[in-house]
């Protein structure tokens, strides 16, 4: 299966919130009750039910400013957190197409992937006692098609394909627009990348991680204490076998010794 | 219960077995289920428990426990878990258990390696339930201190699992007569003589009759 990347190229974004409509549409998400809070954003956050959203920044830089639309979503981390700390397995699972996918079927609502993930996306709902994410609308780009968000975005800022192509297309009109890909870290790739433009850098905007990785914790949690956990039980267990085997039970000794403790 | 037997010792009392077990059967099976969770491999422990939700919420319920009797157990064992300079004594030769030591200082109710134990499952017993608190709903704290009880809970079981397999050895087959004294409470008077000299001198002067327990 090949890989897929969906690039989000945010100097075409007008924040029409098509791909936030298109999301819930093909996911059969409900929508959400919501009040205005003082900006185009809305709902304010994600949520179980929101997958995708536009959210909105105002920057000011020098004296002129910035508006930033930007379509917030699941990263798709080639290397995922979510994946390494799920303790149920088939919940969370990457794909070979590159989508990271949850599965209510077998989610147990430990919420362990919202506290591992550095983008903050799995979303929990106490009443479904599950969480739910993006999956790149798995059931769809296995079946040839694009994303729906892709699919309905009309400005040309989200589209969707193969990786090695879709690379050099963000090489590309990073290039063009002399902007940054996002995150273009070579040690830690995600199957969705953003093109900064120009004047905006990643951490002037709300809800983004300017420089993801595998949290620290979660891998000594997972690649160290986890192994040495069992490690440590079955050395224990040898040593004490071994001792019974050399030294034997621990009891008084018969006349050979003298008698301690007297 | 504890009626006088010939040439035995009543060590310990029905309360000391009780929490005993509550905290070692809580601690076991959050161990079990632990696993489970931990080890996607060993699926077969979630699928004779009914599935990984169920075991979700058997963990939870026997950290509940384990919790409960952490605290009833800190409160009986603390004083006689106390270090006393004879524990150094007994620690520089090893109790006697890796080869012969024969300057032994008569045992109190429990040795050194007893004691640390002792400290180990209280010390990594408040990581567990505490870190164990912050997973049941990460949510509520910052992100940060979430990912550090997550890894605070693996390490602390590594140190007790650890820990555990020693405590069953040598409660077992290490020191034969030892593990009857935490089903029936009794002792062989040899056993005590061998292993707690100092503590049953000591209740023997106080006048204390074999019926009292500690």
């Amino acid at each position: 299966m090949t890989e897929y990347i969906k690039l989000i190229d945010l100097t075409k974004c007008t924040g029409c919130r098509a791909c936030q409509v298109a999301c819930k549409n093909w996911n059969d998400l409900p929508a959400e009750s919501t009040g205005f809070t003082g900006s185009l954003q809305n709902p304010a956050d994600l949520s179980y039910n929101t997958w995708c959203l536009i959210r909105f920044d105002e920057i000011q830089n020098g004296s002129g400013m910035n508006w930033i639309m930007r379509h917030d979503a699941c990263m798709h981390c080639e290397w995922p957190a979510c994946v390494k700390a799920c303790p149920s397995p088939g919940a969370l699972v990457r794909t070979d197409t590159g989508a990271v996918v949850h599965d209510p079927n077998y989610c147990i609502g430990c919420k362990a992937c919202t506290a591992a993930c550095p983008f903050d996306i799995p979303r929990y709902s106490a009443e479904q006692e599950k969480i739910a994410k993006c999956t790149l609308c798995y059931d769809r780009i296995t079946d040839g098609r694009k994303p729906a968000c892709v699919t309905a975005c009309p400005t040309g800022c989200l589209t969707f394909g193969p990786k090695a192509e879709m690379l050099a297309k963000a090489d590309a009109r990073a290039a063009e627009v002399q902007g940054v890909v996002y995150p273009r870290n070579p040690k830690y790739r995600t199957n969705v990348l953003y093109i900064m433009p120009k004047a905006i850098n990643v951490a002037q905007l709300q809800h983004t991680n300017p420089n993801p990785k595998m949290p620290t914790t979660i891998l000594w949690w997972k690649n160290l204490f986890k192994p040495f956990t069992l490690i440590g039980m079955g050395a224990v267990a040898g040593a004490a076998m071994l001792h019974y085997m050399v030294r034997g039970p621990h009891e008084p000794h018969e006349p050979e010794n003298k008698e301690g403790g007297e | 219960m504890s009626a006088k037997k010939e040439g035995m010792v009543y060590v310990t009392s029905l309360q000391e077995r009780i929490v005993h077990w509550l905290l070692a059967g809580s601690c076991l099976f959050a161990l079990l289920t632990g696993l489970g969770l931990m080890f996607h491999s060993w699926d077969f422990i979630a699928a004779l428990l009914g599935g990984h939700y169920a075991m979700k919420w058997m963990h939870i319920f026997s950290g509940v426990v384990f919790a409960f009797s952490l605290v009833a157990a800190s409160i009986m064992w603390w004083e006689h878990c106390k270090f006393v300079p004879d524990d150094l004594k007994w620690a520089q030769q090893a109790g006697g258990y890796l080869w012969e030591a024969h300057d032994l200082p008569p045992g109190g109710m429990y040795n050194a390696g007893q004691k640390l134990f002792f400290w180990a499952v209280f010390v990594f017993g408040i990581i567990l339930v505490v870190s164990g608190l912050i997973m049941f709903n990460p949510l509520a704290v910052p992100v940060v201190l979430a990912r550090w009880a997550y890894m605070l809970h693996a390490a602390s079981v590594m140190v007790i699992a650890s820990f555990f397999i020693v405590h069953l050895y040598l409660g077992t087959f290490g020191n034969p007569g030892t593990v009857q004294i935490m089903f029936h409470g009794w002792a062989t008077r040899d056993y005590c003589e061998f292993h707690k000299g100092k503590w049953l001198a000591d209740r023997e002067k106080k006048g204390g009759e074999e019926s009292q327990a500690s």
